[in-house]
């Protein structure tokens, strides 16, 4: 950063930075600039023309805002700061120009256009253009391209901004997309007529400032304004991205992302984005209890008497599934402690080191892979785990950081140096001199496919040890969202899931659909869909899924984000924390919280890390002992990205995105 | 009672004229399931039906509306026609009664009591 300019905007006088846009510059003025092809977290194109201001000394012609710098301006004739005019009559007119000619071939059809609403084009053209055209000539046709089941096109609509194939390009790493052609011939196209195949394809829905690409499975459904907006936190990854719920009624239409610069910056995957229609299938909606070997709908005094029945002289296990909210872990918690059982919440068998949070979360924030200038991957494919985060692993790549892995190889969208898969390559880099690294901050990121193994301990005490010596951040990669929740408040057993499953006589399942229970506990299941839990379940409780009732997310990171209540439960289905409190009260411990507030003031004193929302603790913790690395591989912490919940197993477009990417894969092993 | 609103109404069964008409020239061909009585005159130049219960013209299935109407000759008593296995049986008009037929996005289309917006799980599904 240089030294601050002073310029004059519109008559005021600001300092900013140099490097600045003046479309920056005028919006830290206070100046708003109308800009459809301009984009903070892309690369400048500068053709859409609509940021058009007067630069006065310069040029007679109005300058792009978004492709001139502060340092491009010139002082005056006395070294008056230069000015910048964004209100005069030639400013307006050259608005008023683009505009009329970027509607020359937009298509009059805002009436059938998902972007009514909430379009860019129409919001610019009533403030800043003309309420005529002298257009009289037929209009450009376009042939609207596949891009598969997510996106839909409608080209003839497209103004050429190419956010779309700059975010591809950038950001997703998947150069797809691209613009062919001159003058009124260009178009936007894939590249041989392909489908799109990244993870992130779906945010260039939410770039298109018109209506070219709008979601397919939302298609026609719903206005925007007609449309609920609730601020939630999304658990299809660990990263615990920002977004809005978007509900009619009690259907969630749409789910987008919100700008969270800390943990999604503003993109969201396309399994959070499209998951919805997952909420409307397979829901439990009524109490079922196994009679005569046969799951048979019960009421809930009944499910709760079968409970109360099945418990004596049994040892309770409660497990916590990947998408339970902290709320219902601490209330099913302070049951299982009450009936004397214990809790469990690594599923996955992951050997986190409880109450080390320095260990199990890590000392690095999601935001300082920005800054990183090297990435070590430890047993972790982040573009499967949180593809989010890989697209910021990226950033950090474009900005000059370097990318090695130990783990298996995978196509991350950035090259990535590999040194090894084994564990051999863990011990030797462990081994290595890797004080060179201390110059410049750096991250080292282990996924639950280095730590699921029986050395997990000591693969992480071996990437604390490299982390130290290379004067790094340690994050941990979740591939759960509740899970760090789960280990904040310390919902585990000594000795992981085996020991808590071994000898266990009921088990009461909160949402654990990743692990097959073994035959002879009695099972309890609660959660929202009916996946593998249900089917062994003897007694099923039907609760609410994660936008159906407020909860506190802990992410990767260790940021506890609150999710709030965009709907209600189906049918019978109750909110999980308040189906435990009934059920407390039924089997004669009755927990000592009649509301979520009063069960939030009691987890907030017993944790008061998890009131600060959205702030990230400092995580200090004892380094785990080093030595005990086994052999072999590390594994691959999920099968398949797009089918990790019962939530998204219940999606038809999660289906579908699924067997397109097995497809691929098909495809490319026959290469 | 039949005999009564026979000669008070004209939609039930036959009036007096039919009545008489018919014992005078009528030579029955047949009847249908419905119990409907078919009769022409002995030249065959006149056909008509008299209907059991309810005067009601779609009540006759096609056979027999192409012999009432001379686009085949032989009764279909006499000389049945070739149905189809899939031909669905006869049904009468059913506009104005509850079982009237609404198009699909008709607002007198019968709802489902409860609109569903999910899909509930079963444990046999």
């Amino acid at each position: 950063m240089g030294e601050l300019r002073r310029i004059i905007i519109d008559d005021r006088e600001i300092e900013v930075d140099p490097a600045l846009t003046l479309i920056q510059a005028c919006e830290m003025a206070g100046v708003e600039i109308p800009r459809f092809c301009y984009h903070e977290r892309l690369s400048i194109a500068g053709n859409c023309r609509m940021c058009l201001v007067e630069v006065v000394g310069g040029p007679p012609k109005p300058a792009a805002s978004c492709a001139m710098q502060v340092r491009d301006l010139r002082p005056g004739p006395n070294g008056e700061p230069p000015v910048v005019r964004t209100n005069t009559p030639m400013v307006k007119k050259a608005r008023e120009g683009v505009m009329e000619f970027l509607l020359i071939n937009h298509p009059l059809d805002c009436p059938i256009c998902d972007q009514g609403g909430e379009c860019d084009l129409q919001d610019q053209a009533m403030a800043y253009g003309v309420d005529f055209s002298r257009y009289r000539e037929p209009k450009r046709a376009a042939i609207d391209l596949d891009l598969g089941p997510l996106v839909e096109t409608h080209m003839t609509r497209c103004i050429s901004c190419t956010r779309c194939v700059r975010f591809i390009t950038e950001v997703a790493g998947m150069p797809e997309l691209g613009q062919t052609g001159r003058g009124e011939d260009a178009e936007i196209t894939s590249y041989l007529g392909r489908s799109l195949e990244s993870e992130l394809q779906g945010n260039i829905i939410d770039l298109c400032p018109v209506g070219a690409l709008v979601s397919k499975p939302y298609a026609f459904t719903a206005r925007p304004w007609e449309l609920t907006k609730t601020e939630s936190i999304d658990v299809m990854d660990a990263l615990g991205s920002n977004i809005r719920v978007d509900t009619r009624g009690r259907e969630v239409m749409r789910i987008l992302p919100r700008n969270h610069d800390g943990v999604n910056e503003e993109w969201l995957s396309d399994k959070a984005r499209f998951v919805w229609d997952g909420l409307r299938r397979q829901r439990l909606d009524r109490p079922y209890l196994r009679r005569d070997g046969r799951l048979r709908p019960a009421g809930w005094a009944e499910a709760f008497a079968a409970i109360r029945d099945a418990l004596p002289g049994r040892r309770l296990v409660a497990l916590a599934g990947d998408l339970a909210p902290v709320e219902a872990v601490w209330a099913l918690g302070r049951l299982t402690a009450a009936l004397g059982g214990t809790g469990e919440c690594r599923l996955d068998g992951a050997k986190l080191p409880e109450g080390n949070r320095a260990a199990y979360v890590g000392t690095a924030r999601i935001e300082d892979i920005d800054a990183a200038r090297w990435v070590l991957l430890i047993g972790t494919n982040p573009r499967a785990e949180a593809p989010v985060l890989n697209a910021r692993i990226r950033k950090a790549w474009l900005a000059g950081a370097d990318v090695q892995r130990v783990g298996r190889p995978a196509d991350l969208t950035y090259p990535v140096e590999d040194l090894g898969a084994d564990r051999a390559a863990l011990a030797r880099l462990g081994a290595s001199d890797l004080s060179a690294r201390r110059a410049a901050p750096g991250i080292v990121i282990v996924g639950m496919g280095a730590l699921t193994g029986p050395d997990g301990l000591a693969v992480l005490a071996e990437a604390q040890a490299i982390a130290a010596a290379a004067g790094a951040g340690l994050l941990v990669l979740h591939t759960a969202a509740g899970r760090v929740g789960a280990m904040d408040i310390g919902f585990v057993t000594e000795g992981g899931l085996a020991a808590a499953l071994d000898g266990a006589g009921v088990v009461w399942s909160l949402g654990a659909d990743e692990i097959d229970i073994p035959a002879g506990p009695f099972v309890i299941y609660q959660g929202s869909h009916g996946d593998r839990g249900a089917h062994r379940a003897d007694v099923i409780l039907p609760g609410a899924a994660w936008t159906e009732e407020s909860g506190i997310f802990v992410n990767t990171e260790g940021r506890p984000q609150m999710a709030l209540r965009a709907g209600f439960p189906p049918g019978d289905a109750r909110e999980n924390w308040a189906i435990i409190r009934a059920a407390s009260e039924a089997l004669g411990h009755r927990l000592p919280f009649d509301s979520l507030a009063e069960l939030r003031a009691e987890l907030f004193a017993a944790h008061p890390h998890l009131a600060r929302l959205d702030e990230v603790p400092v995580n200090e913790g004892p380094a785990l002992p080093r030595g005990g690395l086994g052999q072999g591989e590390f594994a691959e912490a999920i099968a398949d990205h797009y089918l990790t919940n019962p939530i998204a197993r219940a999606s038809e477009v999660m289906a579908e995105l699924s067997r397109r990417a097995h497809a691929r894969r098909m495809a490319m092993a026959a290469e | 009672m039949s005999l009564l609103s026979q000669i008070f109404t004209w939609w039930n069964g036959q009036t007096i004229g039919t009545r008489l008409f018919t014992w005078a020239r009528g030579q029955f061909v047949g009847e249908d399931e419905q119990g409907n009585r078919f009769y022409q005159t002995p030249d065959g130049k006149r056909r008509w039906v008299i209907y059991r219960g309810e005067a009601e013209a779609s009540r006759i299935s096609p056979d027999w509306h192409g012999w009432l109407h001379h686009t085949w000759d032989e009764p279909p008593n006499r000389r049945p026609l070739p149905h189809k296995r899939w031909e669905k049986p006869h049904r009468p008009n059913m506009t104005g009664t509850e079982e009237a037929y609404h198009p699909p996005g008709s607002l007198l289309r019968p709802r489902p009591v409860l609109p569903r917006d999910y899909e509930a799980w079963t444990p046999e599904g």
